[in-house]
């Protein structure tokens, strides 16, 4: 209950930030050259008329005043009606909601693989600082951090794929495979294994970087010192007291990190033809598609915010110092 | 091979055979039924409804879902679908349509002349792009009978123009699933309805569209195939590799990229070629603008044409897919070109910057003459290649180009209506006759903001009453002469230049049997393809 | 000063990184001298392998244009970018820092509201939609990169300010009568600087990757020789000819790498406290 009251809370005082997003957005947008007509007629690819232009224009209220405009969309999101989308005419809830899975499972897998790996690797690197595993650990976080992603994905692309056929090129799942269960997850899974890796890279490299320096911040204090003298075996030592303490930094960048990786789902995604939505919002700028830009970014914004509350939490959890001043 | 494939283009009897030839080497095999057939399907459509927009994107998914009122035969000459036979009145005011008989809608309901008559007047006429031109004249269609259509219309239509038009924009959609809505957010627009060979069944968006073998296609005992999917794949490398992997047997419009059709073209698994698209002829443009006073001095346009090396950009960049252009008329149209005998640029560097000098426009510090920018259209690779090319072209006598690269909606807003470029290139999509998608590109008088119009801010009464007559003139010879005009007239006056000619390219899996026997084949109807094994 | 370089010169790691560095900008500078040409200019048959013809060591592009000259003179282009993304976004992150951190109360509020706001949108996505709206020249994206960067530098500015601003020293110069620009700008941002400026080495990194990805997706400026506009033209002949992407990809991960350990370095050289992390 007090968790919730406090979702709510926290939601409210972020509503100032979103609604500054929105209206910022969709003015920046009224200064992009043409519109989603154009972006239609341009599909056509030939015998644009200006009567059906003109007539699309006011099918898509796009005849009306910016404020006008403006004050609409508003007036629909307050009663949570994102609109409809023109490129999909569908309402732009329903097309965000086919969407997010891939993104979110995308998001997920690369994530936690970049946690996991990172905090692992981290650990290693710490233990035996300045060794040649130190060395060779480090060399590839900065490597991985200097990579650009989609770079790495098309070469993964040309070895993983074309070359050595273990991993399919691109797409979510096998089409009309009609797999169910178990199958499919694993399928699903198969296709996702290049695109975490080549969206969870550079995550991994940031968070590897973040483990060693504050695993070595916290193996010099004074408690570790203290349970290593009770006699505690290194191992116990570790996990127990150092790794707890060592993991807030890390997860406070998965919070501030949130956005970002969303972003970067916009290249990851285009390049292994993924049904996201970063590939979605990459489609809805170009074809000018207003109501679905502004789903999305009010979808995303909720999904950083929300993120960062899990964060907090977590951190409440993991710091007792916190915990206690509740 | 390019020679061959050239000559066969020059002259409609060949083109014929060339088009035969699949027919005869497979005609021992007994086709065999079943099999899911997959195409790349490399941009996402807003709608899937033909009759409501004219595009390659629309035709290769419902093309095979619904149908038109006439087909392209073998030869490319107009033949029966929905409609059995057609007859012009003397004047040319009145066109009548007998219309097949036993004919249903996916959801079972009968084929009438009220479909026609309500997809003509509603869709083609209001909605559908070059159709709402096309039809512009169209004041009604009478309904005699269930299998009876009369297109009446203001100004005499030819007929041949008509029937050729018809092949593209004549798809039927239902009245009973579109009557009382609002066309535009109808739900059939992306789920569509047909009389087609195959059912529509399901679009995820982004991932795939799927449609099932059609059990009561009129057309008995076909379809060979149970299933076509459409795979989405964005990236033209993506592409090539489902292709390699045979996830995708067909890639249809030039969706690979260039280098991939020359490598894949001496695969032997696939074949790659340009048969089947003849009646999908496109040329690259220079557009100029002539609100810039340096563009409307003939001189320099005349210049910039004969600084820039075709036949090298040709050779080396689109390989054998493209040949020199001689004008608007692509030499594919077998009933209008006009022969490669009109006024042409060469290229000659030296003549080019002799017409700059003659036009006063020295060689000032850098040995730049003057800057124009150029905005390339962002579809197709060969756009954005050809861009490049006329940079570094022109950087060679002196006009400094900067390119400016929009996307899709800004492009169009930027140079057809508010007419802020110098110098822009896109294509120019040639659609069976020139009435149709040609000469609007020269006619004056077009509408503020209709793209692939004449925006230059040129203008020509010579052109302009050419292009006047043709369009009613009744007498196929006669219409062809005046044709020829045109072509001789814009080619000498250059308010735009049409220097490549280009064909779709199809890259095919060799298990697909029975593809490519049309002119228009990856619009078709796909109803008499069959996969072996 | 002498001891911080003499701190620096101690890490293999940042010798390696600096070496790096200089080697980029050596290349930005002879670009003119190795390859007087223009690099976008027609140099010969498109897609030629690198070596296979000894005036291309490194081949042709798509568009028969010298890699190797697009090679040295996207140099220029990279660092360009990088150097004043990076300036862009550090002085508006440090003003907007400066002013919320030592003002606090509604100004604080509001600032750190708008910063919050950039920092919960995805920043490519902002910078699609800059590149959208205001055109794709090379100075509207450096510019637009910089808009998109600023919020983390903006965030660690204003801590640093949090915890200086109620020091004696700046409690001294306001019984003084100092004004609060004089403070601000004279007495406390130099305190607050080190830590921003070695942040600067991570914008910079994510500016030229950002440029890169925006290039991946043909969105950059087309009329200059950037190494994200050849990984885009790349990705058409990825299949057969993938050295057209793989070469600037390299110069890419070159160029980040050493920027990195450069930022390391200066790191570990100002803070030796935190050496050997």
């Amino acid at each position: 209950m007090r968790v919730l009251a406090l979702a709510g809370r926290r939601l409210a005082a972020s509503l100032p930030t979103l609604l500054i997003i929105l209206v910022g957005m969709f003015l920046l947008l009224q200064l992009a050259p043409g519109d989603t007509v154009d972006a239609l007629i341009a599909q056509t690819g030939g015998g644009g008329d200006a009567r059906v232009a003109a007539e699309l224009r006011a099918f898509y209220g796009l005849d009306l005043s910016v404020p006008a405009q403006l004050g609409n969309y508003l007036w629909r999101l307050v009663r949570l009606d994102l609109g409809f989308s023109s490129i999909y005419g569908k309402p732009v809830s329903t097309v965000i909601l086919e969407r997010l899975p891939a993104t979110l499972l995308l998001m997920t897998a690369a994530l936690s693989f970049a946690f996991f790996v990172g905090l692992v690797l981290g650990v290693l690197a710490a233990r035996r600082v300045n060794g040649w595993p130190d060395t060779l650990i480090s060399t590839l976080g900065l490597v991985f951090y200097a990579t650009p992603s989609f770079w790495f994905g098309l070469m993964a692309i040309v070895l993983f794929a074309v070359h050595l056929e273990w991993l399919p090129a691109g797409g979510f799942e096998e089409i009309g495979a009609g797999y169910t269960g178990l199958r499919r997850a694993l399928d699903i899974a198969k296709h996702l294994v290049l695109p975490t890796l080549t969206l969870g890279l550079i995550f991994l490299a940031i968070y590897l970087r973040i483990m060693r320096a504050s695993m070595l911040e916290v193996l010099s204090l004074d408690f570790v010192r203290t349970a290593r003298a009770k006699g505690l075996d290194e191992t116990r030592v570790v996990v127990r007291h150092v790794l707890r303490n060592a993991l807030l930094p890390m997860v406070t960048l998965v919070g501030l990190q949130a956005g970002t990786m969303l972003g970067g789902s916009v290249v990851v995604e285009s390049v292994f033809s993924l049904p996201g939505l970063g590939r979605l919002a990459y489609e809805s700028v170009v074809q000018r598609d207003l109501n679905t830009l502004l789903g999305i970014v009010f979808v995303s914004a909720i999904l950083v915010i929300s993120v960062n509350f899990l964060v907090d939490l977590l951190y409440a959890r993991l710091d007792p110092r916190i915990g206690a001043g509740q | 091979m390019t020679l061959t494939r050239r000559a066969a283009l020059a002259t409609s009897a060949a083109l014929a055979s060339s088009v035969l030839m699949p027919q005869r080497t497979f005609a021992q095999e007994q086709p065999r039924r079943g099999g899911v057939m997959t195409v790349h399907f490399a941009t996402e459509q807003r709608i899937l409804n033909p009759s409501l927009q004219a595009s390659t994107g629309v035709y290769i998914v419902g093309g095979k879902i619904q149908e038109p009122m006439l087909d392209l035969d073998e030869a490319g000459n107009p033949t029966p679908c929905l409609a059995e036979s057609w007859e012009s009145s003397p004047d040319g005011k009145a066109i009548t349509f007998r219309l097949r008989r036993g004919v249903t809608w996916h959801d079972g309901k009968p084929f009438t002349s009220a479909d026609v008559q309500f997809t003509a007047m509603e869709m083609w006429k209001k909605i559908q792009n070059y159709g709402t031109a096309l039809q512009l004249f169209l004041t009604a269609v009478d309904t005699p009978d269930p299998h009876t259509a009369v297109f009446r219309y203001e100004r005499p239509m030819p007929l041949n123009l008509l029937l050729r038009a018809l092949t593209d924009l004549g798809y039927v959609s239902a009245k009973h699933v579109y009557e009382g809505s609002n066309i535009r957010q109808n739900p059939a627009n992306t789920a569509p309805v047909g009389t087609g060979p195959f059912k529509f069944m399901q679009y995820e968006r982004g991932q795939f569209i799927i449609a099932e073998r059609n059990p009561n296609y009129w057309r008995n005992n076909f379809p060979y195939l149970d299933r076509i999917v459409w795979r989405v794949v964005g990236d033209r490398s993506a592409a090539a590799a489902q292709m390699e992997a045979g996830q995708i047997l067909f890639a249809p419009y030039s969706s690979l990229a260039i280098a991939d059709f020359q490598r894949l073209g001496d695969d032997p698994r696939f074949e790659v070629t340009t048969r089947g698209n003849e009646g999908n002829a496109r040329t690259n443009t220079l557009e100029f603008n002539f609100r810039n006073p340096l563009l409307a001095d003939i001189r320099v346009r005349r210049a910039i044409a004969h600084a820039i090396d075709v036949p090298f950009f040709i050779e080396n960049f689109l390989g054998d897919f493209a040949k020199r252009g001689t004008g608007p008329i692509p030499s594919v149209s077998t009933d209008y070109y006009p022969g490669a005998d009109m006024p042409q640029y060469a290229f000659d560097r030296r003549k080019a910057n002799a017409l700059l000098d003659e036009a006063g426009h020295r060689r000032g510090a850098g040995g730049v003459r003057f800057n124009l920018r150029l905005h390339p259209a962002p579809w197709g690779e060969d756009i954005a290649l050809w861009s490049t090319f006329i940079q570094q072209s022109l950087q060679e006598v002196g006009i400094r180009v900067e390119v400016v690269r929009l996307d899709a909606a800004g492009f169009l807003r930027t140079v057809y209506n508010d007419w802020n470029f110098d110098l822009a290139t896109g294509w120019h999509q040639y659609r069976s006759d020139p009435a149709v998608s040609t000469t609007v590109w020269y006619r004056s008088g077009q509408p503020k903001g209709a793209p692939w119009t004449n925006q230059w801010g040129w203008e020509d009464p010579e052109t302009d009453r050419i292009i006047d007559a043709a369009q009613t003139e009744l007498d196929p010879a006669k219409r062809k002469a005046l044709y020829a005009d045109f072509v001789r007239r814009v080619n000498t006056e250059l308010p735009l230049w049409m220097p490549i000619e280009q064909i779709f390219v199809s890259v095919f899996n060799k298990r697909l049997r029975n593809y490519a026997n049309n002119p228009r084949w990856a619009s078709s109807s796909w109803h008499d393809l069959w996969l072996a094994e | 000063m002498r001891r911080t370089l003499f701190a620096y010169l101690r890490s293999p790691s940042a010798i390696l990184g600096l070496l790096l560095l200089l080697a980029v900008i050596g290349m930005a500078l002879t670009a003119d001298w190795f390859f007087p040409r223009d690099p976008l200019s027609l140099a010969g048959r498109p897609l030629q392998w690198p070596g296979a013809s000894p005036r291309f060591p490194l081949g042709t592009d798509n568009s028969g244009r010298d890699i190797a000259a697009q090679i040295f003179h996207g140099a220029r282009i990279s660092l360009l970018i990088g150097v004043v993304a990076t300036s862009i976004a550090i002085a508006v992150g440090i003003v907007v820092g400066a002013l919320a951190g030592y003002h606090g109360g509604w100004v604080d509020d509001v600032l750190m509201r708008v910063t919050e706001a950039f920092q919960t949108l995805p920043n490519f996505l902002l910078l699609l939609v800059f590149v959208a709206v205001f055109g794709s020249d090379i100075m509207t994206v450096t510019v637009a990169i910089g808009a998109v960067s600023w919020p983390a530098p903006a965030r660690l500015t204003r801590a640093e300010f949090l915890s200086l601003r109620n020091r004696e020293f700046v409690q001294a110069c306001r019984t003084l009568g100092m004004g609060d620009g004089r403070i601000i700008f004279r007495e406390v941002l130099p305190n607050a600087l080190p830590p921003v400026i070695v942040y600067a080495s991570v914008v910079m990194a994510v500016a030229i990757l950002l440029e890169s990805a925006l290039a991946f997706l043909r969105l950059s400026d087309p009329n200059v020789a950037s190494w994200g506009n050849l990984i885009g033209l790349g990705r058409d002949v990825l299949r057969a000819q993938w050295y057209v992407s793989a070469i600037p990809g390299v110069a890419i991960l070159v160029t980040v790498l050493a920027v990195s350990l450069v930022g390391q370095g200066l790191n570990d050289a100002l803070n030796p406290r935190l050496r050997g992390r």
